[in-house]
């Protein structure tokens, strides 16, 4: 059984079709990429399967279950982790704060707890804590523990972001466009992140990423959308050579 | 029939106040995002300079300087205390909003209404606790027109704050000024860079929203003589409420929702007792705002109170 | 640990006086204004005659200051006496046991410790009001103010909306346990004959409080709910809405006095009630704030779409935060309606609203302490100015714009309050400097 499964997924925005008839199918530990021109609504596609938006037609399982209508939180919890393109970091809080707070949807102690700080806060605080110490570790940004994250360079600032999405223990990640304005040096440093996300935790990936090298080093299998529609599905390689693909896409941009 | 046809009067001259004021509201809003919490005050001071002035000129007829009819006494005074409610709009807004454009738009609230605080308090501090009635300029002429009584006033009122929202519009729609207020209420980034200065466009935008408050002062002051210190507020926060409703920043919705404002509050009187009027008319703006979020000609775009 | 910003001048400037006082524990702090207040109590009075004053001080001269500037010298010389000289030189000779003292309480539980510094800081509280009845109504009402203004924090700072329904939120608070107390334990022309007995009623006022609390935070709903589809202004609208709508209703309601007011409610409000009151308030609202949860209201307010993917219910979010700030504002509120003992509909309009905005705003937002130093300094500033009777009311505005500009988050914003480290131990040779 796939990890995820999107069958038939079409949404318009008030008339506008802004995705038609996208399929997609997600095994565990497995890398996906998903590249197109600016706007062809990939992050659109991110949205729907999150929650923020609800597709109009179509069917989305997580593991065999429908998660259509549920609400970006209890998606999120049900294990699909997400960065976002402009990382959307929390201006006025902390690293360990930034990912002490993914791990929302674990905590139990309840409001009890939070008014009266209880025997099982100060534990579940400490456990979220040592998780988040982890796996800023594993970022490489453990040492800016408790700096506010305005401060932090741009590189550290995305391996902040991984390391929060990382926190809600998904089973799947959704990566729109981590490396993005990234300097030469800073996009060594993502890649390794991304070996150390695939090889350490053996997460199923699903990236929208322009840089080819990337896609080229990483992905499984890659879709290419061009206005809303998949126009080419295959490996690297396929798409790289794709006729359709180099005129939709590569024909326009040069790649990096 | 009458009944309803002369609270509907009623309702427009009263709408006229609220429309007025929430204009300038929505006009500031437009351009810098923020609202003006110091205009409900504005407003009142403006009425208080209508009043220094209609008594200053009518001193000078009786001293028998010039002759001045009663009506040229009126347009003067609206006139001039537009003018000078502009200066002290345009102070608010190098004193109490320049110096926080970069800051967290609560704050802007924050010294808004301390603004307002400062200017009802030294009001008071100048003037005393005593209450002033403004000059009567004009004679009540009271016209029945088949059981409907409509005064001068009146008329005098919903004309005077009508021309003022045409005119308005026509200085937006058609002026060089005007453009270049709308294109810095679509951008607040990229027009600056084109050369026309936020620095001279705010300041403007002050300047006309406390004039057509000064205005709405005024009347006000000829509709219902007696002015005090603390008459800006309750009609102000209202004006406000206007302001959102209409959707922010859309001059002809601030208008439009002022008048609906005034009629709701003038019709739930006509069922109710006037003691339930505030709150059946914001549990009515309670119940728009909670089906219809983003009022009635907003578009859904949320701007946050960014810290 | 907690990254401090160096500054550098000021550092300088402060290092003699900073050093001074470094190795002092907040219970020597403490003993110190225990010893003072004592002091106060015994020489008093024979002191204000020495130096010629009508009376004793009530809030360290400041009312003096300009309402009779000649007594100035003897008002000076009088907080001198009394209360700077004796804290210095108490807190200075007794650091070594009082260090030793948190020393040891630093390795028993927190509670214990707190409880411990708080009993004393009541015992200071109780004779330091002792003196005077004035001075008594205003540490109440100082401490209803924290309540309230540390309440409002919660929606307005932490969690970043322009909330204006506070007055609302106090006013229901307010009635509600004074519809408890008056209905139920006092023969009153509005609300009949008193049910039980009064003796139990002052078992029971907590019970009215936590109604009050309960109804405002029912009532928070209306606005909580709108506010997972809307923010800023218009939520600020719907807020305003609110409190004009409570206003209004009580005005409306002759049941319990409409615009004239309800009165003759019980003195059950006494210091250790409001104290007792003012803590758990505080407690309550740093333990929130402090805890992931909590915290999730600063997410919803920088990111809230962030905070959705993080797997934070953004909703519940915003409930928890209108609710406990409302119960709180009530709870607050309840405590008012008993220390002033009347409460009339005409108390909670844009003028409250006008001072809770102003407190929070000028204490700073997102912060505790902040909100305790808002709403003290607030509080002792409009005594200290009340000589100057409306001019107060330019002043006080021409303060907070000045802050706001140079400050726009309010003086002390983003600040955790850490009990523990307040209570620490400072052994001067560990002292970083």
């Amino acid at each position: 059984m796939p990890l995820l499964q999107v069958k038939n997924m079409t949404h318009f925005f008030t008339g506008l079709r802004a995705v038609h008839n996208y399929n997609l199918e997600i095994n565990p530990g497995e890398i996906r990429g998903l590249i197109g021109p600016n706007g062809a609504g990939k992050t659109t596609i991110f949205n729907l399967l999150t929650g923020v938006l609800r597709p109009t037609e179509g069917e989305i399982t997580l593991e065999g279950t429908d998660i259509i209508g549920l609400r970006p939180h209890q998606i999120a919890a049900r294990g699909i982790g997400r960065t976002f393109q402009n990382m959307k970091l929390w201006r006025h809080m902390t690293v360990l704060e930034h990912v002490k707070m993914a791990h929302y949807s674990q905590l139990s102690y309840g409001l009890t707890g939070a008014f009266f700080g209880t025997k099982k806060r100060v534990r579940q605080e400490n456990e979220i804590e040592e998780h988040a110490h982890t796996l800023l570790a594993l970022m490489d940004a453990d040492q800016f523990a408790d700096q506010k994250v305005l401060n932090l360079p741009y590189g550290v600032q995305r391996r902040v972001e991984m390391a929060r999405a990382l926190a809600t223990r998904p089973k799947i990640l959704f990566l729109d466009e981590p490396t993005v304005g990234m300097t030469p040096e800073e996009l060594v440093g993502m890649m390794n992140v991304f070996r150390k996300i695939h090889n350490e935790l053996g997460l199923a990936i699903f990236l929208i990423e322009h840089r080819m090298k990337v896609v080229m080093e990483f992905c499984q299998r890659v879709q290419t959308l061009v206005f809303g529609e998949v126009i080419a599905e295959g490996t690297p390689d396929e798409i790289q050579n794709d006729p359709r693909v180099i005129e939709a896409y590569l024909g326009k941009e040069e790649v990096a | 029939m009458t009944y309803f046809l002369q609270n509907v009067i009623n309702a427009l001259q009263w709408g006229s106040f609220y429309a007025l004021i929430a204009l300038g509201y929505s006009m500031v809003y437009s351009i810098m995002m923020l609202f003006n919490f110091a205009h409900g005050d504005i407003f009142m001071t403006g009425a208080y300079i209508g009043l220094g002035i209609a008594t200053g000129l009518l001193a000078i007829v009786s001293s028998g300087v010039i002759a001045l009819p009663g009506w040229l006494i009126l347009v003067l005074t609206i006139i001039i205390s537009m003018f000078i409610t502009s200066l002290l709009g345009v102070l608010v807004e190098r004193i109490g909003y320049r110096p926080l454009r970069n800051a967290p738009r609560a704050s802007a609230a924050i010294t808004g209404l301390m603004i307002g605080i400062i200017l009802e308090t030294g009001n008071l501090a100048l003037l005393g606790a005593k209450r002033f009635s403004f000059p009567p300029l004009i004679m009540t002429k009271a016209y029945n027109i088949s059981g409907v009584f409509v005064t001068n006033k009146k008329i005098l009122v919903v004309l005077v704050s009508l021309t003022l929202m045409l005119a308005l519009d026509l200085f937006v729609r058609k002026t060089k000024w005007g453009m270049a207020m709308r294109a810095m209420s679509y951008d607040f980034v990229v027009v600056p860079l084109m050369g026309v200065s936020i620095d001279v466009i705010a300041p403007m935008t002050f300047a006309i929203g406390s004039g057509l408050a000064a205005a709405g002062g005024v009347l006000y002051g000829v509709a219902y003589p007696v002015l005090d210190p603390y008459m800006g507020i309750l009609i102000g926060w209202k004006a406000f409420v206007a302001a959102i409703l209409g959707g922010r920043g859309s001059i002809m919705g601030a208008a439009l929702a002022g008048f609906l404002l005034g009629f709701i509050e003038i019709f739930v009187t006509m069922i109710f007792p006037s003691t339930l009027r505030d709150l059946i008319a914001f549990s009515i703006v309670l119940v728009i705002l909670t089906f219809r979020p983003h009022g009635f000609f907003g578009k859904p775009y949320s701007a946050k109170l960014r810290l | 640990m907690e990254v401090k910003k160096s500054n550098p001048g000021n550092t300088k400037r402060f290092s003699g006086l900073r050093h001074f006082f470094s190795g002092i524990p907040a219970s020597g702090w403490l003993l110190a204004a225990f010893a003072a207040v004592l002091l106060e109590f015994y020489v008093g009075d024979p002191l204000t005659e020495i130096l010629g004053l009508p009376k004793i001080p009530a809030l360290f001269g400041i009312v003096i200051i300009l309402k009779k500037p000649h007594l100035i010298p003897g008002a000076f010389a009088y907080v001198g006496l009394i209360y700077l000289l004796p804290i210095i030189i108490v807190a200075k000779i007794t650091a070594p046991a009082t260090n030793w003292v948190s020393e040891k309480l630093d390795r028993m539980p927190l509670w214990f410790s707190a409880i411990l510094h708080l009993v004393l800081l009541y015992f200071v509280l109780e004779i330091w009001t002792d003196i005077s009845d004035y001075r008594l109504l205003m540490l109440k009402l100082t401490l209803i103010a924290i309540m309230i203004t540390l309440s409002l924090n919660i929606i307005n700072g932490y969690m970043g909306e322009f909330s204006c329904s506070h007055p609302g939120f106090i006013a229901l608070g307010a009635y509600v346990a004074s519809v408890f107390t008056v209905g139920l334990f006092v023969n009153d022309r509005l609300l009949g004959h008193a049910l039980l007995p009064q003796a139990l009623g002052q078992f029971l006022f907590p019970i009215g409080l936590i109604l009050g609390g309960l109804v405002a935070a029912v009532g928070a709903l209306i606005v909580a709910i709108p506010s997972f589809r809307t923010r800023g202004d218009y939520l600020a609208i719907i807020s305003l809405a609110f409190m004009f709508i409570v206003k209004s209703l009580i005005e409306n309601l002759e049941v319990v006095g409409g615009p004239r007011g309800l009165g003759g409610q019980p003195d059950w409000a006494t210091l250790p009630t409001v104290f007792v009151w003012a803590v758990l308030c505080v407690w309550t609202i740093n333990n929130f704030v402090e805890s992931t949860m909590g915290k999730a209201l600063n997410a919803v307010r920088d990111e809230e779409s962030a905070a959705d993917a993080m797997t934070v219910n953004t909703r519940k979010t915003k409930m928890i935060a209108f609710m406990f700030g409302a119960f709180w504002a009530g709870v607050g509120g309840g405590l008012f309606a008993h220390v002033l003992r009347y409460v009339n509909p005409g108390t909670f309009g844009i003028k409250k609203l006008a001072e809770v905005l102003a407190m929070v705003y000028f204490g700073g937002l997102n912060s505790v302490f902040g909100s305790i130093v808002g709403a003290v300094s607030f509080n002792l500033l409009s005594e200290a100015l009340r000589p100057l009777e409306i001019f107060k009311w330019i002043i006080i505005p021409v303060l907070l714009i000045l802050v706001m500009i140079y400050r726009p988050t309010g003086l002390i914003a983003f600040k955790h309050f850490n009990v523990k480290k307040i209570l620490r131990p400072r052994p001067g040779s560990k002292e970083r400097v």
